[in-house]
This record gives structure tokens, C-alpha cells and sequence, in this order.
């Protein structure tokens, strides 16, 4: 009894929600907001609030300068690029914005930055060629060069406040030129105010406060409560998101998607049995019934995806790899002495602590089962993905369900990275990024083909990835799967959250709607 | 020998085995997280970066050394008091179990106090009737909170009156929109500390659910410790006796029976709290309570092995620290009791 009296008048004496001031929830805990450590799609969300890039992408895909008054000026051989920075900005802590505060904090995230082979890759030297202009050299042609500065691990930092940490980062504090200043941070809440001195559109509403929940259920029961204003779809589970979207399309709650940025896919190890015949592994790309799984495993949520490249990015369209095609698969297959009392088993596997991968498994096993069952068998098998990712290069899959996100808005972050290979003999890989992705595959010219492509941009460029997708897609040593766009749901007493080219929601466009 | 002499006897030898345990106990953490598959860089980065970025970052972080160098520089740094930096923000551990802790052992606490309160008097209320309808009702009560899955029970509590009803926050440990308290990180004390009613509220508002799930959940324990030791304390023979110089039930109960029966509870009391003090995982996860339990299963998976070998050591000293405690404690209470 006595408890219950506790209980209710704690209840009663409950403080208001800030009316003023937005909740928002995430899953995932930030243990640094130095984007020198953000990693985290969660890390990345707040950065975007209180950092600034020189470039962003919009919602509609199209990217837009911010601390930069252009998009960067090329030289004739592509290898240096001259960006006019944006006059009259200010830091936080009221220092002014320069180009020797861009070169401070580019070369600080190449030192220290746990992403730093964003830049080391791309750029091999960084330098103020005027107060407000910066030079950059790079170390190829690279035409997604302002695609690349807009990720938000490079928005700049105060020099000044930043100074006794230029060798090591600084975890509980901020001071860039966001819309947002970070008042207050926790790993598990941070404050957001909106900055006065922001040189841009200021915010419309007063305020963010963004929480970590742990757990999905709790994330969940946040929002239906009313606990929170915002729910981002980051560690939800499906069965949570369906509901939540159901309850949007009864107007109560508000629901927004934004650009997918995230693929699924399969690696299959192409350089030994059983699938080093690409006859077998186009015959595999063939008896994936992706909408189906989209159905199962997402409740229609991650939508299929045959192409490596997501939409809205060019060489996301057409697609590139076949559609669901049983018949033609157990063609392949016959072809191959399977099917007429002869299976075909193929080991799949899936990170175990990673519920979608799982149910596409099972899904998938028994999709398999009912099509093909007499030619092809799956034996599913569950690994840790610390384990997997370790495995990768080793070959020690041979076939294996992974997920790949873009650092930033570019197709060729979705090419590259899978394909890529320093050392080729014939169709084998034997040393490259496509032998760390576990597929072992390569094609003679493609690495020269994806290099070429890199300098390309607006049709050329899409041009050139529709023809590398076909090649791969021919190999079929990677079958895209699904895309997975970020989600938002909000307060009915909200305006629709605004997503922007990253997946990200832009927090200072957060407002209530009015009455 | 004075029972004092054996006392101190028994506790110079039970802390003198203390850093032996440790050591074991540092060297098998150490083992056991780089016998694992996957080390921090696959769990910071999982496939994202190339190979040559990811060595990198490998020997930045000193994971490339020689596993012996490895261990000599962890135990010569644990023998200065010293346990490391994290490797994803290279905060010191010590900063980090500083931060967790407090919010386990205050759980923890208050967690202990419901159940004791509630437990002791579950286990006491069918004393007077045995076999009746109450004591029936006690011993449900003792089963059924200590077979409930902890995970299920928070997760209904907060179904019912976090989401439901409203009344309480879903989880966390302090309001969003306030200012923690600054102090020991016992929020509930440190606020009242500084006086701040808003702050101390914000605190106990975000304390109630979760130390509510897990008092109930140990109550179970206490009540049915108490009820069987009490019950062999009444059919013992200097209650009999008792009894048989005429005293009242009540006076046999409560100056007989019942402290005797109380100095088992007090060891599982003690049992309770060295594994509180690693912090109740379930409850901390359900109520995204911030806690060294959290913590570390956190770390874990991030193949963090700074802040899981710190965790582990610190924690193991306290549970030993906690344990010899109690079993002082038992010792001066209980005069039967020899070393």
C-alpha cells in the first residue's frame, strides 16, 4: 500500500514536458561527440545538428553548399580542387570560421579520426590558399568530391577550443558552426540549443533533447506514451515499425521515410567449390524471391533491391541484377548435373545477433524448399558478426548475408569498397577490397573501368556503373537483396520530419504544427 | 587463542589471498577476450573501412603488439592502480566504471531495501497460522517472484505503468530536460545534498520501476529464507523452553526466535549485495538504466578490452571486499560461529 501511495503521488507530481523543447530517442549511447570517434549512424545524426560540412545533401538527393559558397573548382587534370569558403560564420565560442580553421580540423580527423581513410584515400594534402578558400590535392580525379565533404565526421571544429586537443579527442564537448549548440552531453542524453549566431535559417523550435533508450521495447513504449517527440527507426524491430506505420496511417502518429542508404546483400565466395562456377551462382541469384522476403523479414519495409547502388543515387537505376526467376534458375542448375536426384547444398550464413539476417535465412531456406527443393538446399549457419567480419578475408564463407551503408552520399561508395581489387588473375581476386568482402571475384579491366568511373559524374557516371553492374551482376559474386531507408515517426502535434540526402532527420526543421 | 586473535587471524588470511584471486581473475578476462573471434577494429568498424586503414587504426590502439607485451603492460598499469583507456573514445576506464557504477549500487541498494522490507514481511505474516491460508500465499509469493524471468517482469511493469498508465518514465535515470546532479553520482543523494527538489524528484521518478522489478524479484528470496529459518527456530528447543517458563508467544517470537532466524538472512543479505554489485543486466537493459552491468556486456561487444578487464577486476574486488565484510559481520553476531 504504502508503495502504491508512493507511486501515485510521484505520478502526480510529474514534471511537464518542456513544450517548448523536443525529445528525441535513439537507440544507440555516444560515448564521444568528437567526430573524430563518430562512427555511429546515431553519432552522425547529432553532428549533423551541431556541426556544419562544406557541402549537404538534400532530401531530393541534390547537394547544396553550406560552409562552402560553390561546389569545388577543378583543376584541367582533376587533381586539385579550390573551394571558396562562406564569409561571416561563427564558431560556438564566437570564433570566426576560416579556411585555416577547415585545415585544422581536416588534418586533426586525418590524425585522429577513426574514419580518417575517408580522406587519406581521396586527398593527399590540405592547404588555405586564401583566408576563405581552401586547397585540396587529391590523390586521383574524383568527381564525388563535394559528395564527400558533406560527411559530417568533416565539419569543422574551433581551433581555439580545440587547441589542447589536437592529438587526442574531446568527448563531453562540441564547438562547431551547427544550427544547434551542444550544451550539455551525457552518453546517454544530450542537449541541444539552437545557436543565435547561426549564419543560416535559424531552427523552429527551441530546443532538442536527445535521449538513448536501450532497448527497442523501451524505444517503443517512449513514443506511444508520449515520453518522447520523435523516434528514429535505428534498432527497432520490424514487428515495432510496422505497428508504429499503422498507427501513422490511422493519424496517430506521423510517419516520414527518407532515402534508403542502406543495402543488403550476399557475398558469395567465387574462387572455390561449390560456387566457383558463375553458371551455379547466377542460378542462386535467380531463386531469390526478394519480394517475398521483403514481406517476411520486413513486412514489406526493406523493399527489394537489384541494383548495389539505392535510389535515389545514379546506377541505381534500371536494374542491373535478374529478377526472381525459378525456372531459368533450375535451367542453370540442370545444366550443372543437379536437380534429377542430385541437390546442390550450399552453406548460407548470418550474423546471429542480427534478427533480419536470421529470418532471411529461414525465409530463404524455405522459399528454397518450396521452388526448388529438389536442386538446391541451404544449410544455414549463425556466427557472431565480430566473428564474421574477421573471417571475411579469410574465405571462410562461402556464402554469407552482410549489410552495406554508404559513408556518404555517392554511388561509388556502394561500387568501390565490394569490387575493388589491386591484384587480379583473371576472374580471381587475390588482393583488394572484393577479396576483404569474402567474394574473391574480380573481371579483367573492371578495376581499371571503376577507377575511370570515379571522375565521372551526372550521366557519364551513371552510364559507367550501369555497365560495371552488368558485369557484376554477370559474375554474380554479390546479390543485392534490399534497401533499408531510415524512418521517423513523430507526436501527431508535430509537422512530418524532414529527412535529408544522408538519411539523417533535420532536427532544427523540427516544429509543432499550428492549431 | 582469544576469539579475537582467531578473527584476525581468519581475516589476515582471507586478504591475503586477495591478490592471488585478482591476478587469476585479471589473467583469465585478459585471455578470454583475445581468444575471441574479433577484436575492437572488426566491432568499431565491422566491414567498412579497407585493410590498410583498419592496421592502422590496429597499431594506433596498440593491438598489434605481442600478446605477452600485451599483458605485461596491463599488469604493470594494474599495479600502479592504473586501468587503461577505452579504445573507442579513450576516456580512462576508471572515468567510466566512476560514471557506471554508482547507478548499479544505487539501484542495487534501494532494490535491496524493498526486497528486505517486503520479503521479511511476506516471510513473516504466515508465522502465525502454518500451513494456513497466508502462509500458503507466502510461500506462492517466494516461488513465483524467484522463478519470474526478470526481463519479462520489467517489461510488463513498464507495459503497465510506464506506456499504460503514464505514471512513471519508461526508463533512463534522470529527466532530459534537467541537469543530473553533480556529486558521488548517487543522484537520489546527491540531490538532496544540494537541496534540489526537482532534481532529487527527477531521480526517484526514473529509481521506482526499475528498483521496484528488481525488489520484487530478490523479495522472493528473503521471504523464504526467513520463513524456513524461522520455522526451525520456533521447533528448537530453547524456544520450547522458552515458552515453558511462560513467556507470550509474541515475546518468544520476536526476542527468541526471530534474530536467531535473521542471521542466515543476513548472509544471503550479504550473497544479495556482492552480486548486486556487478549490477543486475536484465533490469538495466529493460530500464536502459546506465549501469556497470550495461556497461559492460556494452563493452563486450565492442570487444572493448580496457573497460571489460577494468570492470571485471574492480568489481571482483568489491564483491570479495563486500563478502569478508559479512562474514565478519555474521562472526561478531553469531558466537557459535569459529575461525
Amino acid at each position: 500500500m504504502p508503495w502504491a501511495l508512493v507511486t501515485l503521488l510521484l505520478a502526480a507530481c510529474q514534471p511537464p514536458h518542456q513544450p517548448d523543447q523536443l525529445v528525441v530517442a535513439s537507440r544507440s549511447s555516444l560515448d564521444s561527440v568528437d567526430p573524430v570517434d563518430v562512427t555511429s549512424f546515431a553519432g552522425g545524426q547529432l553532428l549533423s545538428a551541431i556541426g556544419d560540412p562544406l557541402y549537404a545533401s538534400d532530401a531530393a538527393g541534390q547537394l547544396q553548399p553550406r560552409l562552402a559558397t560553390a561546389l569545388p573548382q577543378l583543376s584541367a587534370d582533376g587533381r586539385r580542387a579550390r573551394i571558396p569558403l562562406r564569409q561571416g560564420v561563427r564558431f560556438h565560442d564566437g570564433t570566426p570560421f576560416n579556411a585555416a580553421a577547415m585545415v585544422f580540423s581536416l588534418e586533426r580527423f586525418r590524425a585522429l579520426g577513426k574514419l580518417s581513410y575517408l580522406l587519406d584515400e581521396r586527398i593527399s594534402a590540405i592547404r588555405a590558399s586564401g583566408p576563405y578558400e581552401l586547397e585540396l590535392r587529391l590523390t586521383r580525379p574524383y568527381g564525388a568530391l563535394a559528395a564527400l565533404l558533406s560527411s559530417s565526421n568533416l565539419t569543422p571544429v574551433s581551433p581555439a577550443a580545440y587547441r589542447q586537443h589536437r592529438r587526442r579527442s574531446l568527448r563531453d564537448r562540441f564547438v562547431g558552426t551547427g544550427p544547434y549548440q551542444l550544451v550539455r552531453s551525457t552518453p546517454q542524453q544530450q542537449t541541444l540549443r539552437p545557436f543565435s549566431g547561426y549564419w543560416g535559417p535559424a531552427a523552429r523550435n527551441r530546443g532538442v533533447q536527445v535521449v538513448t533508450l536501450s532497448n527497442s521495447t523501451a524505444l517503443y513504449g517512449a513514443l506511444i506514451s508520449g515520453e518522447v517527440d520523435l523516434l528514429l527507426s535505428q534498432g527497432l524491430e520490424s514487428d515495432q515499425q510496422r505497428e508504429l506505420a499503422r498507427r501513422s496511417g490511422r493519424g496517430l502518429l506521423v510517419q516520414t521515410v527518407g532515402p534508403a542508404v542502406e543495402i543488403g546483400y550476399l557475398t558469395l565466395l567465387s574462387d572455390r567449390p561449390p560456387l566457383d562456377h558463375p553458371q551455379l551462382r547466377r542460378a542462386v541469384a535467380l531463386s531469390l524471391d526478394r519480394r517475398l522476403i521483403s514481406e517476411r523479414v520486413s513486412y514489406g519495409m526493406r523493399s527489394p533491391l537489384r541494383s548495389l547502388v539505392p535510389p535515389p543515387l545514379p546506377g541505381s537505376h534500371p536494374p542491373s541484377w535478374p529478377a526472381y526467376g525459378p525456372q531459368q534458375a533450375r535451367s542453370l542448375l540442370r545444366g550443372a548435373g543437379y536437380c534429377n536426384g542430385r541437390r546442390l547444398s550450399l552453406p548460407l550464413t548470418f550474423r546471429s545477433n542480427v534478427p533480419a539476417d536470421r529470418l532471411f535465412a529461414l525465409t530463404w531456406q524455405a522459399q528454397l524448399q518450396r521452388d526448388l527443393g529438389d536442386c538446391l538446399q541451404l544449410e544455414i549457419t549463425g556466427v557472431e558478426s565480430t566473428t564474421a567480419y574477421r573471417q571475411l578475408d579469410k574465405g571462410a564463407f562461402p556464402m554469407i548475408v552482410l549489410d552495406w551503408a554508404g559513408d556518404y552520399p555517392a554511388a561509388d561508395v556502394y561500387v568501390t569498397p565490394l569490387l575493388a581489387c589491386s591484384r587480379a588473375s583473371g576472374f580471381r581476386c587475390l588482393e583488394g577490397s572484393s577479396a576483404a568482402f569474402g567474394s574473391f571475384w574480380s573481371a579483367p579491366g573492371l578495376q581499371r573501368q571503376l577507377q575511370a568511373s570515379e571522375a565521372l559524374q551526372g550521366p557519364a557516371l551513371a552510364r559507367r556503373l550501369d555497365a560495371i553492374q552488368r558485369r557484376v551482376a554477370d559474375g554474380a559474386a554479390y546479390i543485392p537483396l534490399w534497401q533499408t531507408a531510415p524512418r521517423a515517426w513523430a507526436q501527431p502535434a508535430l509537422a512530418p520530419p524532414v529527412f535529408d540526402g544522408s538519411g539523417r532527420v533535420v532536427l532544427q526543421q523540427l516544429h509543432r504544427r499550428r492549431t | 587463542m582469544s576469539r579475537r586473535r582467531h578473527l584476525l587471524r581468519y581475516l589476515a588470511g582471507r586478504l591475503a589471498l586477495v591478490p592471488l584471486m585478482l591476478w587469476l581473475i585479471a589473467s583469465l578476462v585478459f585471455l578470454l577476450l583475445r581468444v575471441a573471434p574479433g577484436d575492437p577494429i572488426d566491432a568499431l568498424l565491422g566491414t567498412r573501412a579497407p585493410r590498410e586503414a583498419r592496421e592502422a587504426l590496429r597499431h594506433q590502439l596498440g593491438l598489434d603488439q605481442q600478446l605477452l607485451s600485451q599483458y605485461g603492460h596491463y599488469l604493470s598499469d594494474l599495479l600502479h592502480g592504473q586501468l587503461g583507456q577505452s579504445l573507442s573514445n579513450q576516456e580512462p576506464v576508471r572515468a567510466v566504471i566512476g560514471r557506471s557504477l554508482p547507478a548499479s549500487l544505487e539501484l542495487g541498494l534501494v532494490a535491496l531495501l524493498i526486497a528486505a522490507v517486503l520479503g521479511l514481511a511476506v516471510g513473516f505474516s504466515g508465522i502465525a497460522r502454518p500451513e494456513g491460508k497466508v502462509d500458503l500465499a507466502a510461500r506462492l509469493f517466494g516461488i513465483g517472484t524467484y522463478a519470474l524471468p526478470p526481463f519479462w517482469a520489467a517489461m510488463v511493469v513498464q507495459l503497465v505503468f510506464a506506456v499504460w498508465l503514464g505514471w512513471l518514465p519508461v526508463g533512463g535515470r534522470f529527466p532530459a530536460t534537467l541537469q543530473p546532479p553533480a556529486g558521488s553520482g548517487f543522484y537520489l543523494l546527491d540531490s538532496l545534498l544540494a537541496g534540489d527538489a526537482a532534481q532529487f524528484q527527477g531521480a526517484l521518478r526514473h529509481l521506482v520501476l526499475p528498483a521496484s522489478t528488481l525488489g520484487l524479484l530478490l523479495s522472493g528470496v528473503f521471504a523464504n529464507a526467513l520463513r524456513l529459518n524461522l520455522r526451525r527456530a520456533l521447533d528448537s528447543d530453547y524456544v520450547e523452553a522458552a515458552r515453558s517458563r511462560g513467556l507470550s508467544e509474541r515475546r518468544v517470537v520476536l526476542r527468541h526466535a526471530l534474530p536467531n532466524a535473521l542471521l542466515p538472512v543476513l548472509t544471503i543479505t550479504g550473497i544479495t549485495v556482492a552480486s548486486l554489485i556487478g549490477g543486475a543486466l536484465l533490469i538495466e537493459v529493460t530500464y536502459s538504466w546506465p549501469g556497470i552491468a550495461f556497461k559492460l556486456q556494452e563493452a563486450i561487444g565492442q570487444r572493448d578490452y580496457p573497460v571489460v578487464q577494468g570492470i571485471v577486476v574492480v568489481v571482483a574486488a568489491l564483491v570479495v571486499a563486500v563478502s569478508v565484510v559479512v562474514d565478519l559481520m555474521v562472526a561478531l553476531l553469531d558466537p557459535r560461529v569459529s575461525f
